[in-house]
């Protein structure tokens, strides 16, 4: 029993840094999605293809080893010391976790929202700019309200995603709650540790689902 | 005077060729109902005149101000942004399919751009809406969402919308051609009485007894001129053409 409970307090502990980089991903990666997104549509050839390799490489290759480069990168490219880059109290390792997540979740965020503002009709466009609206009025009144019901689903099958994800972090040894998992489970010598970890993964992505279906339900009333 | 002028108007898309020459003028209060066949090029000649679509030759006029015109040398300019957007304060335009924006109520559908774009007050906005749609016979509808609506209610509230900036003219794309015959006739209605009180419109429309009745002016296109216009060319037409079109609506 008091194995259970130092099991718990433990993988609470772990659960900040889990936290922590779930919603600063969410945080960073959505405006940044909607932003590449916007850059994947421009008329602007050289920036819609430089977008576009940005989003097939993040895309393309693991995040794992896309974490891994944004930790190690400034040293053995740039030569920078790593204990140079905290950012106050952050240690620099938690601060590449949260650039790396970003990066590679705005790349999938953008995509999806990309889908989104294509699929809307012309005709709002220009409904929109007959009745005088700005372009950047029209965007954020009239055309990314509609998105967002649109994508919702998809937001929602990433953000789960993105829960589950948060384990990646122990390649950077991120103390979060899947390392603590594994640190416990060796050393107590029993997969409890991993059994209530996936309970707290399983609880968070249910209160996930119950927000998310609240969200949808709340732009039902037009269709 | 005129409020619109449109005088040797071009418009290609790609290699088709879609006007090829269009001279319209359109005097204040008066009624122009363009018909002729799908294709002949009616809804491009209101998509240039709104500036949903440039224009590769030619001159417009609204209201007094140049939109765009072409030099001597053949160079075709559009005034500045900000003149274009202030010209687009000067008409408005009601669509085939409304356009209404879904996730706004009917109030906020008409309301918004008087906010948002013309900077009324929201008891001034919601003073002129509640004055429109008490007109067009839809004021237990202002909360209502487009969605809960017919396609017939839907066009008047589209109606309303444009209306709602005061426009100096008000073009018409088809506006009955998404509807059945029994909502047609309440959107006919709505315009016959806008007729009434001299608002200038320019109506594109496959109706034909409709647009023989409201209309100062009929213009008949095809191929991307206009055949023939004048007061009564539905009832007697002289040009080949107009008679083969108009056969086909007996």
């Amino acid at each position: 029993m008091a194995e259970l409970t130092s099991t718990l307090n433990q993988l609470a502990s772990g659960l900040r840094f889990t936290l922590g980089i779930f919603f600063l991903t969410l945080l960073f990666s959505i405006p940044l999605g909607l932003l590449v997104a916007r850059g994947r549509m421009s008329k602007n050839k050289i920036v819609a293809g430089l977008v576009r390799v940005y989003i097939s490489v993040m895309r393309g290759t693991p995040l794992m080893l896309q974490l891994l480069l944004v930790y190690f990168g400034p040293y053995y490219i740039f030569g920078v010391k790593l204990a140079d880059l905290d950012v106050g109290p952050f240690k620099y390792r938690f601060v590449a976790t949260i650039i790396g997540f970003s990066l590679n979740y705005a790349a999938y965020f953008a995509e999806i929202f990309r889908g989104g503002i294509q699929s809307m009709p012309v005709g709002q466009y220009e409904a929109a700019q007959i009745l005088g609206f700005s372009k950047a009025q029209t965007f954020f009144r009239i055309i990314l309200p509609q998105v967002i019901k649109r994508v919702l689903p998809s937001v929602t099958n990433e953000v789960i995603t993105l829960v589950k994800d948060t384990s990646l972090a122990q390649v950077l040894a991120v103390t979060e709650m899947f390392t603590m998992a594994k640190n416990l489970a060796s050393s107590q010598v029993s997969v409890m540790p991993f059994i209530v970890a996936g309970v707290f993964y399983y609880v968070m992505n249910g209160v996930i689902e119950i927000i998310m279906n609240r969200a949808e339900k709340s732009m039902r009333y037009y269709s | 005077m005129n409020v619109l002028e449109m005088h040797n108007i071009h418009k290609s898309f790609g290699s088709l060729e879609v006007l090829k020459g269009i001279d319209l003028e359109v005097k204040k209060g008066e009624v122009v109902a363009v018909i002729g066949p799908s294709g002949g090029g009616k809804s491009t000649l209101l998509r240039c005149a709104t500036t949903l679509e440039y224009i590769d030759k030619g001159e417009i006029k609204i209201a007094g101000e140049k939109l765009v015109s072409t030099s001597q040398s053949g160079l075709t300019q559009y005034t500045d942004k900000k003149n274009i957007q202030e010209i687009r304060g000067k008409f408005g335009l009601v669509f085939q399919n409304f356009n209404l924006f879904p996730h706004f109520s009917v109030r906020r559908n008409i309301t918004e751009s008087l906010i948002h774009v013309h900077k009324k007050s929201k008891e001034e906005a919601n003073a002129i809406c509640d004055a429109l749609l008490k007109k067009l016979d839809m004021s237990e509808k202002a909360d209502s969402y487009p969605c809960n609506l017919s396609g017939g209610q839907q066009q008047r509230v589209s109606i309303a919308r444009a209306l709602a900036l005061n426009p100096e003219i008000l073009f018409f794309d088809e506006p009955t051609s998404a509807l059945d015959p029994e909502l047609t006739a309440g959107v006919l209605k709505v315009i016959r009485e806008l007729a009434e009180e001299k608002m200038t419109m320019v109506i594109v429309t496959h109706e034909m007894a409709f647009a023989r009745d409201v209309a100062d002016k009929l213009v008949f296109m095809d191929g991307g001129v206009i055949v023939e216009q004048g007061s009564d060319i539905i009832s007697n037409p002289q040009h080949e053409r107009t008679k083969e079109f108009l056969a086909g609506y007996g």
